[in-house]
């Protein structure tokens, strides 16, 4: 039976089956693309991965020039190699009329073009130190001059060819000396793999075919997570709200029919078979919306997909791949949700008494029931272990799901605990109403406690989660941005503008400090390293402090460390640590320092050794001793120190925020139709009530009055009750942010947010039952 | 001595309201023979339906025991309980007495599909004859009329030929002709079938159809009327109302 009642149930199941079937969807289209530059190449061998796979998305560690030529000479000898391409991919930027142009930022030799199928369309290959070959659409004829950025700087190179596609080749001896490291080599022709794999043996890895996705860059792989995180987070999200619906929307339904349950178990219905009929209720509801949500989940789909290219949480060219299993999945998570949801109403269900069938109104004997009590505050304490564990984590992702997961068993437990505080706060929200309305509102309110309770539970949902999760967001976001500003000693911060890092011509002269990042291997582990001048560095920088050596010491072969990078590969001050760097030379630093926590990186290195290994690094940031009179160069831009300390996450902020919204308007979504569907059937069911009313003399003005305070009582209680479950549960994550910034944080409550949430359930809830008490009440 | 089809010993009934506590039953022993037709009068709150709602095993008593066919409710669980309830007892409520999903046919076949039991036609038809309902039997309870309802009510409770018959005011929404045959169905299955039937009713004129009046006041039985002549139930009613 498929009733009005059930209708809250059936669309928050259909549109959790949705959600969960676009997510598994586009999870299983998460297969990394082949990049442009190999797609010639059938084979490919690849540099030995690192074996941390982290959110740092470490590079392989590359070959040496040795290693590098000598797999080379052993590649091309293998038979049906043609020849043995090794990728030099360097950053390279073209400037068109001032401006370095956006979205392309990597040149590769010559050879390279072979890999990637490109062919000359006029002129002739890049032979001089200057000579560059690039895409058509750049507008520069063959033999005219293009400024192009590498990290040296700009400079003026002549174009000497042009391929089609957007690109940028250098000779080939131009691109080993700005890519001494390669990290893999390329094969042409109809190689047997059997041979290559023999030669390679254990200096790398083979690839063919679709396994050369692996290739892909970084930053795809770095936003493809990013798409990962927030596709299993809104189908967690989506599961959780669709069987939190599902259970205050049954319980609601159990609890109206009381009655009927009773007649059953009087005329012979034993409990298991009222359980058994819920359930049975329960699966048809979920079924039905399983199919339906399926369908909605694969229309949506294709334009979802696009917009999370657009938004940058999928990288370019991502599309859905169809496949059997996610809908299927979809399709069975449907009544699985269905039924979890319904499970405690079905127990309730099978404990009416057959006499419930002949009692006059529903009034509830027992709100709380020792069971309740215990799953209660067994869940509040859960959930206050998640709020412990998340302040005191100092890993960033482990916060995150800690947090969620505790705020979520908050919600459970305000709700299963709800009926215990709802008399006094009723009582209290209610006390400035005097008279006749007041009273009728009071009285309905406290003989049906639970009933109030279960229709309070999807705004204390919608209001919570929203209120957690943005003020989760913007509080983290100050906190960075503070201890970033606490940090900064130096007025002005010159930073990249249209280019993914700044260029050494940028940076000299300008006396201030340069951070200048990489990556090393230390064996088989990718480290962040960063290349700095200490003395420069320290002026403008408050001092972390250091635990042992003396940094000042920085100057060739030397590194600083961290106390967690110390630690983990066990070097003290003094002692040697191996690393390989960027271009493959493996080089044995001397330790001069172990940093207090609150260093730049796990390595600090002095900045010219850095760039000796490193020949395309690009400085992150410069901070600047005063603020320059002078325009910057190319690629770059003057901030204050404050806005610096406010944009320099920009990009992930914006990535978290797009993140927030969705996950914030699944769960209102959620919210409101959970909202609107148990109002509707509580209005519905009161129809006798008010026509009583109506008929012992109350105006219509009044029945409208007493309906319209009641759904305020409800969305009150709500939010309440929301707002104090995502105080507590943002409690737990500033306790995480202090833990990691060391500093005090300050609680952003985002108010706009609050109050628009509250605003749309009170308009929803007045809507679901001023309306249809209209046509009742006349 | 034959088994009685069902006994109530020392049974009380109280219900707490905060510290007050209200006697329903205050201690009530009787016996109900197989095949025996008993009505139960007295005042309004004298704990008619509770004594019923006990002996039918719809409530558990305070103390004392309830035996029907020889099985001591008392030792039953819940499912137990029902089962027996499905088997053994039919009861036709004072009032809301149909799910209102259901037609009038559903009604009545609902206790033996829960049974689990296979519903031949020819018994629905019969059933629903014998309350003259054939050509009501695809109407929903939203769709007939309040004596109607009663007598689906009836018709299911006799469907699944149950030991003992309990009925609450069969008659109290019934005009007189309607109630005249209700009570001569009734009379007649425990002339022809043996049904053991007991019955609550304010009707003098319908107690008359019992072999016995129980009188109940204040949760006490006060009186047995084996002679049961109109004259005679009014009179002891009057007397009981007057000294309530
Ligand atoms: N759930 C309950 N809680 C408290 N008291 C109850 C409850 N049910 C019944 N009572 C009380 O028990 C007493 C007996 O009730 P019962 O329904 O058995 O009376 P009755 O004889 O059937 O009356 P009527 O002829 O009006 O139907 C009454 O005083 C009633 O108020
Ligand atoms: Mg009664």
């Amino acid at each position: 039976m498929l009733t009005r009642e059930r209708l809250g149930a059936l669309v928050s199941v259909l549109l959790g089956v949705a959600v969960v079937t676009v997510s598994l969807l586009l999870l299983g289209s998460h297969v990394p693309r082949v990049p442009e530059r190999f797609v010639a190449a059938g084979v490919v061998v690849r540099s030995p991965a690192p074996d941390d796979v982290a959110s740092t998305f470490p590079q392989t560690r590359p070959w040496s020039p040795e290693e590098t030529s000598a797999l080379v000479n052993r590649l091309a000898a293998v038979s049906g190699v043609v020849t043995a391409v090794p990728d030099r991919d360097f950053y390279g930027q073209p400037v068109i009329a001032g401006r370095p142009v956006p979205d392309q930022v990597r040149g590769q030799g010559w050879a390279g073009a072979a890999l990637a199928g490109h062919r000359l369309t006029a002129g002739s290959p890049p032979v001089g130190e200057r000579d560059v070959v690039v895409g058509r659409a750049l507008g520069v004829p063959v033999g005219g001059r293009l400024t192009v950025l590498t990290a040296a700087g700009p400079a003026s190179w002549t174009v000497s060819g042009l391929v089609d596609p957007p690109a940028l080749y250098v000779a080939d001896p131009t691109a080993a000396r700005l890519a001494p490291g390669v990290r893999a080599i390329g094969l042409l022709g109809r190689p047997d793999i059997g041979a290559v794999t023999a030669a390679v043996g254990t200096a790398g890895t083979v690839l063919t075919g679709p396994a050369r996705g692996a290739l892909e860059p970084r930053a795809d792989a770095r936003t493809r997570w990013i798409g990962l995180q927030v596709l299993t987070a809104m189908a967690a999200l989506s599961a959780f709200a669709g069987v939190f619906v599902v259970a205050s929307t049954f319980a609601f339904v159990v609890n109206q029919r009381r009655r009927q349950f009773g007649l059953l178990r009087a005329v012979g219905a034993t409990p298991r078979q009222v359980r058994r009929l819920v359930h049975r209720e329960a699966l048809a509801v979920g079924a039905a919306a399983s199919a339906a949500g399926v369908l909605l989940g694969a229309l949506a789909a294709v334009p979802l997909a696009r917009v999370l290219v657009d938004a940058g949480l999928e990288p370019a060219g991502f599309t859905v791949r169809w496949q059997v299993w996610p809908p299927l999945a979809a399709f069975a998570a449907g009544p699985v949700v269905a039924l979890l949801g319904s499970a405690v109403a079905a127990r309730r269900a099978g404990r009416i008494p057959p006499l419930a069938a002949l009692r006059e109104a529903a009034v509830e004997t027992r709100p709380m029931t020792r069971a309740r009590w215990a799953t209660g505050l067994a869940v509040a304490a859960a959930a206050g272990a998640a709020g412990l564990a998340t302040a005191t984590t100092d890993d960033v992702r482990g916060m995150a799901t800690t947090s969620l997961l505790g705020a979520m068993a908050l919600i459970v437990a305000a709700t299963l605990l709800g009926p215990a505080v709802l008399p006094a706060l009723v009582r209290a929200l209610l006390w400035p109403l005097r008279g006749v309305t007041g009273t009728l509102v009071r009285e309905n309110a406290l003989t049906a406690v639970r009933r109030t309770a279960s229709t309070a539970a999807p705004v204390l949902l919608t209001v919570s989660f929203a209120v957690f999760i943005t003020g989760n967001v913007q509080t983290t976001a100050g906190a960075y941005a503070a201890a970033r500003d606490a940090a900064v000693r130096a007025p002005a911060v010159l930073v990249p503008d249209g280019t993914p890092g700044l260029a050494d011509a940028a940076v000299t002269g300008t006396g201030g400090a340069a951070l200048l990042p990489t990556e090393v291997h230390v064996d088989r582990v990718a480290v962040p390293a960063v290349g700095l001048e200490p003395a420069a560095y320290r002026a403008a920088v408050r001092d972390p402090g250091t635990a042992a050596g003396s940094p000042a010491a920085l100057a060739g072969d030397t590194v600083a460390l961290s106390r967690s990078t110390a630690q983990r590969f066990g070097w003290r001050p003094g002692g040697v640590a191996p690393v390989t760097f960027a271009d493959g030379r493996r080089v044995a630093l001397r330790v001069v320092a172990v940093l207090e926590d609150g260093a730049p990186a796990g390595l600090v290195l002095p900045r010219d050794t850095v760039r000796a290994h490193d020949p395309s690094a690009l400085t992150s940031a410069v901070f600047l001793p005063e603020r320059p009179a002078g325009a910057s160069a190319i690629g770059a831009r003057v901030v204050d120190a404050a806005s610096w300390a406010r944009q320099a996450d920009a990009e992930e902020d914006r990535l978290v925020w797009i993140f927030t919204v969705l996950l914030v308007g699944v769960s209102a979504g959620y919210g409101a139709v959970a909202v609107a569907g148990t109002l509707l059937m509580a209005t519905a069911r009161r129809a006798a009530d008010l026509r009583q009313l109506r008929l012992v003399g109350a105006t219509r003005r009044q029945v409208l009055l007493t309906v319209a305070t009641e759904s305020v009582l409800v969305v009150a209680v709500g939010a309440l009750l929301g707002g104090v479950v995502a105080w507590l549960a943002l409690q737990g994550s500033m306790g995480a942010l202090r833990e990691q910034a060391g500093a005090p944080v300050a609680l952003v409550v985002p108010w706009p947010v609050v109050s628009a949430v509250v605003a749309a359930c009170l308009l929803l809830a007045l809507a679901a039952t001023v309306l249809p008490a209209r046509s009742l009440a006349r | 001595m034959v088994t009685p089809a069902v006994s109530l010993a020392d049974v009380r009934r109280s219900y707490r309201d905060g510290a007050h506590r209200v006697d329903a039953l205050a201690g009530v022993t009787v016996d109900f023979p197989p095949g025996s037709f008993t009505a139960i009068m007295g005042p309004s709150g004298s704990g008619k339906s509770t004594l019923l709602h006990c002996a039918a095993g719809l409530d558990r008593p305070t103390s004392g025991t309830v035996t029907v066919g020889g099985t001591d409710l008392g030792t039953l669980d819940e499912t137990a309980l029902t089962r027996l309830r499905r088997d053994r007892v039919g009861f036709v409520f004072q009032a809301f007495n149909l799910v209102s999903a259901l037609t009038a046919a559903q009604n009545v076949t609902l206790p033996a599909r829960l049974a689990g039991r296979s519903v031949s036609p020819a018994a629905l038809a019969a059933a629903l004859d014998a309350v003259g309902l054939t050509d009501r039997a695809g109407h929903r309870p939203s769709q007939l009329s309040g004596g109607e309802q009663q007598r689906v009510a009836i018709a299911r409770a006799l469907f699944s030929r149950p030991a003992v018959l309990f009925a609450d005011e069969p008659t109290g929404a019934l005009d007189s002709r309607t109630s005249r045959q209700v009570l001569r169905l009734l009379r007649d299955l425990v002339d022809e079938h043996g049904q053991t039937i007991v019955m609550v009713t304010h009707d003098p004129l319908a107690a008359t159809t019992a072999d016995e009046v129980l009188m109940l006041a204040d949760g006490r039985l006060v009186d047995r009327l084996t002679e049961v002549t109109a004259e005679s139930i009014a009179a002891r009613m009057a007397a009981l109302e007057l000294s309530c």
